[in-house]
């Protein structure tokens, strides 16, 4: 059992440097696949980081009627804390509102000069909520309108970024539905390949398996050195891909920094975390793929 | 040893290859199976090696039924026969040697046995000094005896040769014959499918002839009918 082992995984090496174009082109063709799956996980989790970000900065503003007590204001926000939607609620008092619009338009004469006019603060308190979803808002905003709460309410706004989310859903649903369409057709091609990349070199040893079958050789052991390729073809494969795409992570992990304006798209911590998996499913992946073209390949040219 | 019961062979649509045979051969006999092309010899040798099997009737080997036989089970019948073709079916880029001990390597045997072996069988065919030659650098002769070692080095129980003789000259005929009846005296049950009158009326054995499927004659220490 042990000497036809080595000897099955001999052939098969033999038969790979025999044929090393075609072994070569078949690899080429499952890397391409799998660059393919890669750039797919990629843009998907960059797609995710999009959304989370754009979703970080939606919140509901409440501002208070000057007139109304902090002891007040603090009720409504253990309220909204309660709900199961709130993720966090911040309280700014007027002082602290006073102090924002002053550094945000610091630079604009007109409105300090307007605020100059107005006696005292003109801010009331505020309460800056964030919701754990994007569709919690609507629950909250229902709360709000409350009778409770609308009566010491002054206003409230709503920094809306649906739509910018919901853009960002639409292109990265396209961009994955592309990339599953282009990985099938991609795939479909490779296992064309393989199938016939072994049929011809059945073809090329045939007078070999020919003999082997006169001789007494099993079956196992005909199929064997093709099963052994096929997995030596996805190994270097996988391998191919992840000696191009680790690299390339590094790579591009500025240029989505600056582009995002965040340190949070952590590309390279992605595949840091997840190397193992993403790369041990696709190596699992191909060679299922690899050896299921194999035993058709095997069964439909080497009937005994 | 063997035995043929009403075995029928049809390919389709209708291509009859065998015809209701009924045959017994013996351990240890010595049958030459006569016939004119395409009259059902080399179906007869599928048979034999489960290459093919019999749309009708039963195959025995030994007692052991083959007509039904599981695909699993055939490398081990073919390892009890040894099969001899008229187109050498040698690998060309191994020498003699390579080629014999190739049938032994891939049926899982230890380079201990091979090396032991493969020079007894190089020995019995008279090629022990041309080890080392590739098939390009021997002659049709020693081609076949280098197919001939390779059939007997599983020791096998039946030695199955279809037209083994049928590129060769007259003088290598006689050798590979010679060579069959020395392997037949050890007691190995020879089946020589040929169509060459000479050799079947010089060895004076037990001829079978076989026309258009039907085995039309059967006669210890026979010749050549048709």
């Amino acid at each position: 059992m042990i000497i036809s082992g080595i000897r099955i995984i001999k052939f098969a090496f033999q038969d790979f440097f025999r044929n090393f174009w075609l072994s070569l082109a078949t690899v080429s063709v499952l890397t391409l696949t799998l660059l393919t799956v890669n750039g797919l996980i990629a843009v998907n989790f960059l797609g995710k980081m999009a959304i989370s970000e754009a979703e970080d900065r939606v919140d509901v503003g409440i501002h208070f009627r000057p007139e109304i007590g902090e002891e007040r204001i603090q009720t409504v926000k253990i309220t909204l804390m309660g709900m199961p939607e709130v993720r966090d609620v911040e309280y700014v008092s007027p002082a602290e509102s006073l102090r924002r619009f002053s550094e945000q338009y610091g630079d604009d004469a007109l409105v300090i000069e307007s605020l100059g006019e107005v006696d005292g603060n003109p801010f009331g308190s505020t309460l800056v909520v964030r919701a754990r979803s994007i569709g919690d808002y609507e629950k909250i905003i229902k709360t709000l309108d409350d009778p409770a709460f609308a009566e010491i309410i002054e206003e409230r706004d709503f920094d809306d970024r649906q739509e910018i989310i919901g853009r960002i859903e639409t292109i990265s649903r396209r961009i994955e539905a592309f990339g599953l369409g282009a990985s099938a057709a991609i795939a479909i091609v490779t296992f064309l390949i393989v199938l016939n990349t072994i049929r011809v070199s059945i073809y090329t040893h045939r007078e070999e398996i020919r003999i082997m079958r006169l001789v007494g050789a099993s079956n196992g052991f005909i199929r064997g050195p093709f099963y052994v390729q096929a997995v030596a073809w996805s190994v270097l494969a996988v391998a191919l891909t992840a000696a191009v795409t680790v690299p390339t992570v590094f790579f591009v992990q500025p240029y989505l920094e600056r582009f995002f304006g965040s340190t949070s798209v952590d590309l390279v911590g992605f595949y840091r975390v997840n190397l193992l998996e993403i790369f041990g499913v696709q190596l699992l992946a191909v060679m299922a793929m690899s050896i299921i073209t194999t035993k058709m390949a095997t069964a439909r040219y080497l009937r005994t | 040893m063997i035995r043929f019961k009403n075995v029928t062979k049809t390919y389709p649509p209708d291509v009859i290859g065998l015809r209701n045979v009924n045959l017994h051969i013996r351990p240890g006999e010595f049958v030459s199976i006569v016939g004119q092309s395409g009259t059902g010899k080399t179906t007869f040798c599928k048979l034999l090696i489960a290459e093919e099997r019999p749309t009708r009737g039963q195959i025995t080997i030994g007692g052991w039924d083959i007509s039904d036989i599981r695909q699993s089970e055939i490398p081990v019948l073919r390892r009890q026969i040894g099969v001899v073709f008229q187109d050498f079916k040698l690998l060309p880029k191994k020498t003699a040697r390579e080629n014999i001990a190739f049938a032994l390597e891939v049926c899982g045997v230890s380079h201990r046995d091979i090396r032991t072996v493969v020079p007894q069988a190089l020995k019995i065919v008279g090629l022990s000094s041309k080890a080392d030659r590739y098939p390009r650098q021997m002659s049709g002769g020693e081609q076949q005896r280098v197919v001939i070692a390779r059939s007997l080095v599983h020791r096998p129980k039946i030695i199955v040769a279809d037209e083994p003789t049928g590129n060769l000259d007259s003088l290598n005929t006689r050798e590979i014959i010679d060579l069959l009846k020395r392997i037949n005296r050890f007691g190995t049950t020879v089946v020589l499918v040929t169509h060459n009158r000479d050799v079947v009326n010089e060895l004076n054995r037990r001829v079978v002839t076989i026309d258009r499927g039907l085995v039309v004659s059967d006669q210890e220490e026979g010749k050549y009918v048709l």
